[in-house]
This record gives structure tokens, C-alpha cells and sequence, in this order.
């Protein structure tokens, strides 16, 4: 298997900075009112105490509180819709309301941006525009896990 | 009752961080934050503290300093130029941990560590491991890696872990080899040689002579010759009665000289003169 696909925290600046900064103090984690954040574990001493989120356990609601208490500005606190974790991706040969099985909604309702990043085709048909800052709740609550986040740590 | 020494209160300090420290990630756990954080970076309800060679490193990476780690480090090091390295004996719960393995070995071994003067200054090899990781952060890598060498920020990890996300950390065992080490090889071998988390502190406080040390009036002294009861007392082997340049940058403040000083003449006295 390779390397497991996580997301950083909601502000977080590009990875490299973000490491450079980033005091592994695990405050974020602490304050995380969702348990999504969890700190890496293992001795690896690039990575290891640094904030993570996977969203198939735990998705971020962008809820901020995070980038609030950084203490080294790792995570910027920004406006949740520059929060730049990554993007989500919708298969639409796997999605049930796209199959035509049933009217599903689970992705659209949840979205934290709904109406702008999440928004429905044709008054129907979820679809993800530009704005996605993916934050993974989608991911998290699709029941046929038609929808992948893609990180964008490595962009920029 | 006995009127408790500076090593009950020493010793009431140091269990009560580490405890704290499990308790803190608990208690976030159950949505209470006031206090957040490890020995790295922490908020007791809304007042900074910070490692200053973490916030050194991060500084020299970036070219720049967020004002609470500002005040985080500036709050650590004016203690340490006003208290010495204090932290180290009063709080560190690594401190704690091979204080008592030191204790635990003299209890078992009383022999073991008789004639065992460390004149040795440790803090050399502090220094080359301090500028080591820094130069090594600075050019090759991307994260501080001098973080990971911070011993109290992996014991409050181990919680943080456990508590928050249910893993047990492999870290347990890597402080108890370190302890193993520390007793089979040299006393508080850690505090004495590796800690790079000291090395700004004792700058710190070397900034300050009159900082809080400890102080030997010779008229006092009811010792005989080659009786000396403080240099049995001190963990880290020092000798009080030669108060050296080395051993100025070694003593911890942790008074354990003083008390076993108070049956004989008090001669050992915490002050806050200069020494000259």
C-alpha cells in the first residue's frame, strides 16, 4: 500500500512551510471538537507529532478552531472558504443518485459550503465546483464512497 | 509535625506537572481546554508558554515569531535568568523519572556511586548537539527535528496519544531504555550530557549573576575533611563547597544540597548574589 492519503488541518500553508512551522505541540488536536485531527504517531522525526486528518474516520466541518489556536501560525487562520486542505472528487459511475437508484443527497446536505462548493445538477445531481476547499465531510458521509479528497499539501 | 524541606515542595512540584500533564489531554478530551498543549507549546487559560529552542528553531527557519511564542519564550527564559534552571529539577517530569531511578539504584546499590566526581562538563557535548541539530534543521531538513530529542514533550505526548486517540505510543518504552541506560551506564546521564531543551536556558541564565543559586559560607561549614554530605545529596554529583564556573552552569537549583546542609551549620543557603 502506499503512502496513506491524509489532509492537513483547514488553513494549513503549503507543506513545506507548514512543517517548518508546525511546533508538534498537538493543540489542535486537543481543541477539535470533531476528534478528526489526530497527531502522527511513530518516531519518523519529519513527520512525526504533526496534525492529521483522514476523512473515511473523521471529517473536518471547518469549524476553525484549530487555525485559531495555532501558536506559530502553521495554520493560518483564514476565511473557511481560503482554507485550502484540498479537493473532492465525485465519481459519478458510482454515486447512487447518479446511477439513478435513489435520490441520495447525503454529500450535498452535509457540505459545509453548500451551495457554492456542493452544488445540485439539473435541481438533482450532486455535483463539486472550484470552490471545494476539501474539507472531506463528503467523503466522510457517502454511503457508497463515490467521493475521494485529494490533498493539496504539495500545491504551491 | 515535621516541617516539609525544599525537596517536599521540589518533589510536590515536579508530581503535580506530570500529573497535570495526564490529566490536561483528558480533560480535552471531555471538551475542556483551558489548558492545552505539551512541554513544546502550551496555553494555561490563555497564557502562552513555549519551549524557547523550539520557538529558536522556528524563528531561524521562517524569519519570524508569532507574539505569543514571543511571550511563550520570553516568560521561559526571564524565569530562567531570574530562577537559573530551575525547570529542570522543579518541573521536568524527565527530571522526575531519573531522579528516581537515581534514587531507586542508591537505595539498592548504596556503594555504586561513591567516588564518582563528575568534573566532566556535560555541557560541551549539550552544546555540539544543540548547534548539531540546529545547522542540521537550517540546511537539510524541513521540520526541528531538535523537537523529538525534548524528552518531557514526549512524556506528555504519550497522553496526549492515549487519551485523545486512543494509541498507545511506542515512546513508553523508549523512556524506560533511556532510564535502563541511565542506571547501568551514568547517573542522570540525560540531564547531564544530551538535553539540548537546556542549553538556552543556561545561556539565559548565565546573562545574570545574580540570579538564584546556591551559596557556600566557609565559617559555617561544620563538615570535616573529606566528609561531605551535600556532594552525597547531589543527583548530579556536583560539589557545592567548590563553587566553580562549570558547576555554576550545571547546578539545577534543585536544592537537595541545602537540605542535607541543614544538620550541619547551614553553610548552604539559596541567594541571589552574585558569587564574585
Amino acid at each position: 500500500m502506499i503512502r496513506p492519503r491524509f489532509l492537513r488541518p483547514p488553513g494549513a500553508r503549503p507543506e513545506k512551510e507548514f512543517l517548518a512551522r508546525c511546533l508538534q505541540c498537538g493543540q489542535c488536536a486537543q481543541v477539535c471538537i470533531f476528534d478528526c485531527i489526530r497527531m502522527r504517531t511513530g518516531f519518523n522525526p519529519f513527520v512525526s507529532g504533526t496534525p492529521e486528518i483522514d476523512p473515511r474516520k473523521a471529517a473536518c466541518h471547518l469549524c476553525m478552531r484549530c487555525s485559531a489556536i495555532c501558536p506559530s501560525n502553521a495554520l493560518e487562520d483564514v476565511p473557511i472558504e481560503e482554507s485550502r486542505m484540498g479537493y473532492a472528487k465525485l465519481d459519478t459511475k458510482q454515486c447512487y443518485t447518479w446511477k439513478g437508484f435513489i435520490i441520495c443527497r447525503s454529500c450535498f446536505e452535509r457540505c459545509p459550503l453548500k451551495g457554492t462548493a456542493m452544488i445540485l445538477e439539473r435541481g438533482m445531481y450532486p455535483a463539486i465546483t472550484d470552490v471545494c476547499v476539501g474539507c472531506g465531510v463528503c467523503e466522510h458521509v457517502c454511503p457508497e464512497r463515490a467521493i475521494v479528497t485529494i490533498p493539496t499539501r504539495f500545491a504551491g | 509535625m515535621k516541617k516539609p524541606t525544599i525537596k517536599t515542595w521540589r518533589r510536590a512540584l515536579q508530581i503535580g506537572v506530570a500529573l497535570a500533564f495526564i490529566l490536561i489531554p483528558i480533560l480535552n478530551h471531555f471538551r475542556i481546554s483551558y489548558f492545552t498543549g505539551n512541554f513544546l507549546s502550551f496555553y494555561a487559560a490563555g497564557l502562552p508558554l513555549a519551549d524557547p529552542l523550539a520557538v529558536l528553531q522556528i524563528t531561524l527557519k521562517n524569519y519570524y515569531l508569532s507574539v505569543d511564542l514571543f511571550i511563550g519564550a520570553g516568560i521561559a527564559l526571564g524565569l530562567a535568568m531570574i530562577l537559573g534552571t530551575a525547570f529542570c529539577s522543579w518541573i521536568c517530569p524527565f527530571g522526575l523519572l531519573s531522579e528516581l531511578t537515581h534514587e531507586i539504584v542508591q537505595r539498592i546499590l548504596p556503594r555504586r556511586y561513591k567516588g564518582l566526581t563528575t568534573q566532566i562538563n556535560g555541557f560541551r557535548l549539550k552544546i555540539i548537539i544543540f548547534f548539531l541539530g540546529l545547522t542540521g534543521f537550517l540546511i537539510f531538513s524541513t521540520t526541528p527535528v531538535l523537537n523529538q530529542l525534548s524528552l518531557p514533550a514526549w512524556y506528555s505526548r504519550i497522553f496526549q496519544f492515549y487519551f485523545e486517540q486512543k494509541h498507545v505510543s511506542f515512546a513508553i518504552v523508549m523512556i524506560f531504555i533511556i532510564l535502563l541506560v541511565e542506571l547501568a551506564a551514568h547517573k542522570r546521564l540525560w540531564c547531564l550530557y544530551i538535553c539540548p531543551q537546556a542549553v538556552l536556558l543556561v545561556f539565559a541564565k548565565l546573562i545574570n549573576p545574580a540570579r538564584l543559586k546556591v551559596g557556600f559560607e566557609d565559617e559555617k561549614c561544620l563538615c570535616n575533611k573529606g566528609r561531605d554530605p551535600c556532594l552525597q545529596a547531589c543527583s548530579l554529583s556536583l560539589d557545592p563547597k567548590q563553587l566553580s564556573h562549570i558547576l555554576e552552569t550545571e547546578c539545577n537549583n534543585c536544592g537537595d544540597c541545602i537540605v542535607a546542609c541543614k544538620k550541619m551549620g547551614k553553610a548552604l543557603q539559596f541567594q541571589f548574589k552574585s558569587s564574585k
